[in-house]
């Protein structure tokens, strides 16, 4: 079941590569058929989810190398869950809003739905080496999808991305062939790479502890992008196509916010103790730098970028507060980053692609000429910067009060990011949407066509249901999260 | 009075078949002559063909013969077996280019011989003529393009510092006969096995020979020949040499690894330092060197000296598993090099160059070729799910496992930085837009040879647990 949600993009990828090159039709089709296939097949898990429960659920577990120990082990539980669905429903929005890809049609859909596997892989590892394989394996797509088909100065940025990518998960690699030499099953005695299992074993010693979930905290705070390890982002972002960026930011940049929750911190819980200073500290100048970055930016898409490095800060000041307000603050903020930062990058698509600029200087008085499009953007704007009822508040409400517990002065400094974000933001939508059309080439933009609204509307919809009924996502991951902070030290 | 049965030579059945093969196509090729130089080639992968069956099949009987200059035992097989596929291989490879003339197939099946001989060696002396056997071969091959000064002057490099280098070697011989007493590697391991005699002079006879043999493998800093050589020889010969002749360096070293262990320590400096030291230096030159080629066969040679690096690692290490992992990263890289080379052949052929200016946009004009040469490139780098990540990931479980954190370190950055010349290659292929509409026609023979490169180092990415098993069954 869960082997058929992460391998069903690829064998919609495998297909792709059969069908002719000139049928760009039938290839969008396709694609799109095999991400909503994957959604689809995801709801059953819904259904029967348990959330009483912490241990992995759809478990799978075949004997892959057995005289090393490795195995194909995958399962998800309250956290994973989510992040599944999460991929699976950005999946065939982001091909929906790639419909207009004309540059080798083919190869972007293989890549996109390669690179679908390989993130819905990671979230459902429950085995070292097979987590370690679909982590490296969406470097190669999304190189591609940066260095083919992204903006002007896109093989810069697909290199920086892939370079900055790899030093982190060669030392992540290091640390876990550590844990390998130093694991028992518990059941054999015989070296392991389950995760399960080393989870149950006896904790490595302090000193080592520290190494280790430095490595490791290192290889996910490239992917997060925490500061000062987030030069990349925008690089990358600004240059990939509207759907990778979408993609990179809904789905890619959880993995590693993912990774400290499922691997560093509960590994190495006495060395992530430790680190909670560090790394609040660093998260809130995250917050704050990058709203501040935000704000002074001429290029709408740069401002999105730029904002995504203070919402993960956010999202790792509340795993970090270390409580159940804070933690699950974060895992909310995920997804609602995911899907509200996602539809910006949409939104800011839709307008670069009528205009082929995203200069916040060349525009001013669309509310007049695209009212629909004025609208969603204004919904979406506000969900990001929190405002209640809508999905953000809910998120960074929990992560607040997580950071306040914790220690309130972490709390004071990163809610001037709150306040940051609404300037930023509505600053923005002041310069781009109100005043007069003061531009002949804006006085006959199109509002949104039908493709358009497929794409945007069901974000719209999360943005809403999210935010007014929290509950019904937070009941679901509430188990896994206490169980998560019993394994913490105390 | 020697008797025959006291010699024990089925387990020399492989070399004696060889040889009597060998003498039969160089009859054939001087009676046919030109008219079937490939089917001299084709007959030298049948033969090869036949050996590695024969080679599975027998011996294995772990003991020394021939008067102790040469043992049977599992890792003798299975060298004989990489030597014979590597070589087949880089037959087939050739067959695209040596269309008139047999010599070449005679001269990588003559090398073969000494290869067999090398991972069976059990004595000094047997090492020294094995690896003249398969040095010989080598510099003529080097030399193939006569029309080219390049190969020329290739050919020349390699055998002048082909001579100093075996001096150097030899002369580190002499010192371990002379601390030791006998020529005997098992001799040699058991004198050294309690205390080296004088702990300078074995260093320095330890670094003599890893000079010698460094040579071969190209190991920085005896590498300077490498680019060069591999730059001029043709690209098939190339591919030859970045894999036989090199491993045949690491079969020596391999054989020699219990007259390194002796405890010997001198200012803080021990064999395994030295060997840590050279593995450090060679695959950051490597890597350093490959950084700026734009010449395709440069960026290969750069590489596979880093690759040399890479696999000096579990030398340095010197354990069971490390050892266990250096076999298991040649048989590994044998496919994703020697695949390399086979696109960048094609592509000389093909596209009038080997420069990366003539494989912009291959991804467009032949997607097939392209997509191989991005895996065999990926494997290289060592990225999962393909086998160079495998083999990597053994050789850094080793180190790991002895808490060699520094060279673990060197190594990871070492990754790093290939990674950008490999990723450059790709992006001429796959990001920029052809030139020219040159394509590399699909023909039979290319499409079996790439998959008979492509398929193993896809499935040994996933798939290693029998590889692993039977290296390791040869190991005991």
């Amino acid at each position: 079941m869960l082997s058929w949600i992460i391998f069903l993009p690829l064998i919609g990828a495998g297909i792709i590569l059969l069908l002719p090159k000139d049928n760009p039709r039938l290839i969008r089709t396709v694609a799109l058929a095999a991400a909503l296939a994957d959604f689809l097949l995801c709801l059953p898990l819904y259904a029967g989810f348990d959330a009483t429960t912490a241990a992995p659920q759809f478990e799978q577990r075949f004997a892959w190398i057995a005289s090393l120990g490795a195995s194909y082990h995958v399962g998800i539980d309250g956290i994973s869950f989510w992040l599944v669905l999460l991929t699976t429903f950005l999946g065939p929005l982001c091909l929906l809003g790639s419909w207009g890809i004309q540059k080798r049609v083919k190869e972007y859909h293989f890549s996109f739905l390669f690179l679908q596997t390989g993130m819905l892989g990671v979230f459902c590892s429950l085995d070292l080496v097979l987590f370690y394989v679909f982590w490296e394996v969406m470097l190669v797509p999304m190189y591609l999808l940066i260095g083919v088909w992204g903006g002007s100065n896109r093989i810069y940025a697909a290199v920086k991305f892939f370079l900055y990518t790899m030093v982190g998960s060669l030392l992540m690699l290091v640390a876990i062939i550590w844990i390998y030499l130093h694991s028992a099953d518990p059941a054999t005695g015989l070296r392991t790479f389950d995760l399960l299992a080393i989870y149950q074993s006896a904790k490595p010693a302090f000193q080592a502890q520290m190494w280790l979930f430095a490595a490791f905290a290192l290889a996910f705070a490239i992917k997060v992008p925490m500061f000062p390890f987030h030069t990349w982002l925008p690089d990358a972002h600004v240059e990939a196509p509207t759907a990778g960026s979408v993609i990179l930011a809904g789905v890619l940049l959880k993995m590693g916010t993912y990774g400290f929750l499922r691997f560093a911190m509960p590994l190495f819980p006495d060395a992530a103790q430790a680190f909670v200073p560090v790394i609040s500290v660093l998260a809130i100048i995250g917050i704050i730098y990058g709203a501040l970055v935000s704000m002074v930016q001429p290029d709408m898409k740069k401002l999105v970028a730029y904002s995504s490095v203070s919402h993960l800060g956010f999202v790792m000041l509340g795993l970090f507060a270390l409580n159940a307000q804070g933690v699950s603050g974060g895992i909310y903020q995920m997804l609602n980053h995911g899907v509200s930062t996602g539809a910006l990058f949409f939104l800011v698509g839709v307008i670069y692609d009528r205009r082929h600029t995203r200069r916040i200087a060349d525009f001013g008085g669309l509310a007049k000429v695209m009212p629909i499009y004025t609208t969603v953007f204004l919904i979406v704007a506000l969900s990001s910067l929190g405002l209640p009822g809508l999905n953000g508040f809910v998120g960074e409400f929990l992560i607040l009060l997580g950071a306040w517990r914790a220690n309130p002065v972490y709390a004071i400094f990163a809610a001037t990011g709150v306040i940051l974000a609404a300037v930023y933001l509505l600053w923005m939508i002041s310069r781009v949407f109100y005043g007069k059309v003061d531009k002949e080439e804006n006085e006959k933009l199109p509002d949104l066509t039908l493709r358009e609204k497929l794409t945007l509307y069901p974000l719209v919809v999360m943005i809403f249901v999210m935010g007014i009924f929290p509950q019904f996502f937070l009941s679901k991951m509430e188990t896994s999260v206490r169980v998560f902070l019993e394994s913490m030290p105390r | 009075m020697v008797n025959l049965s006291d010699l024990n030579l089925s387990a020399f059945l492989p070399e004696i078949l060889l040889t009597a093969g060998l003498l039969v196509l160089i009859i054939a090729e001087l009676v046919r002559g030109r008219a079937s130089a490939r089917g001299i080639g084709w007959g030298g992968m049948a033969l090869l063909g036949l050996l590695i069956v024969v080679a599975l099949t027998s011996g294995n009987q772990a003991g020394s013969y021939l008067f102790g200059s040469l043992v049977d035992d599992g890792v003798a097989v299975f060298f004989r077996v990489f030597f014979a596929l590597a070589t087949m291989l880089a037959i087939g490879i050739s067959l695209f280019t040596f269309r008139k003339e047999g010599e070449p197939y005679l001269l990588l099946i003559s090398s073969v011989l000494g290869m067999f001989l090398l991972g069976g060696a059990n004595d000094l002396v047997t090492l020294f003529v094995a690896i003249e056997l398969v040095s010989i071969p080598s510099y003529i091959l080097a030399g193939y393009n006569r029309r080219d000064p390049r190969s020329a002057e290739a050919s020349l490099k390699y055998v002048l510092y082909g001579a100093v280098s075996t001096g150097i070697m030899l002369y580190g011989f002499s010192l371990l006969y002379g601390l030791g007493g006998t020529t005997s590697i098992p001799g040699l391991a058991a004198a050294f096995a309690g205390s080296a005699g004088s702990p300078t002079i074995y260093l320095i006879a330890v670094g003599l020979v890893l000079a010698g043999l460094g040579y071969k493998i190209a190991m920085v800093p005896f590498h300077f020949w490498a680019p060069d050589v591999y730059e001029g020889s043709p690209t098939a010969i190339t591919a030859f040499f970045s894999v036989a002749p090199k491993a045949a360096g690491f079969a020596a070293l391999f054989r020699m690894m219990d007259v390194f262990a002796a405890p010997a320590v001198v200012a803080g400096v021990d064999a395994r330092f030295l060997f840590t030291v050279a593995s450090a230096l060679t695959m950051t030159f490597g890597n350093l060197g490959a950084l700026h080629q734009t010449n395709l066969k440069r960026l290969l040679a750069y590489s596979s000296i880093a690759h040399a690096g890479y696999i000096l690692m579990g030398f340095a290490a010197g354990t069971f598993e490390a050892y266990q992992a250096v076999l298991f990263y040649l048989v590994v890289y044998l496919f994703m090099n020697l695949g390399a080379f086979l696109v960048v052949d094609a592509a000389g052929r093909k596209l009038g160059g080997e420069d990366t200016s003539h494989i912009k946009g291959l991804g467009r004009t032949s997607p097939a070729m392209a997509l191989a040469l991005a895996v065999f490139l990926f494997s290289l780098v060592g990225l999962p799910p393909l086998a160079g990540f495998i083999g990597k990931f053994y050789l850094f479980s080793a180190l790991v496992k002895e808490n060699m954190w520094a060279l673990a370190l060197i190594g990871v950055a070492n990754s790093v930085i290939s990674l950008v010349y490999y990723v450059r290659v790709i992006r001429d292929m796959f990001i920029y837009e052809p030139e020219e509409a040159k394509v590399i026609p699909m023909t039979a023979g290319l499409g079996v040879l790439t998959f008979a490169f492509l398929i193993p180092t896809l499935v040994l990415g996933v798939w290693w647990g029998p590889l692993a098993g039977w290296v390791a069954a040869a190991m005991r």
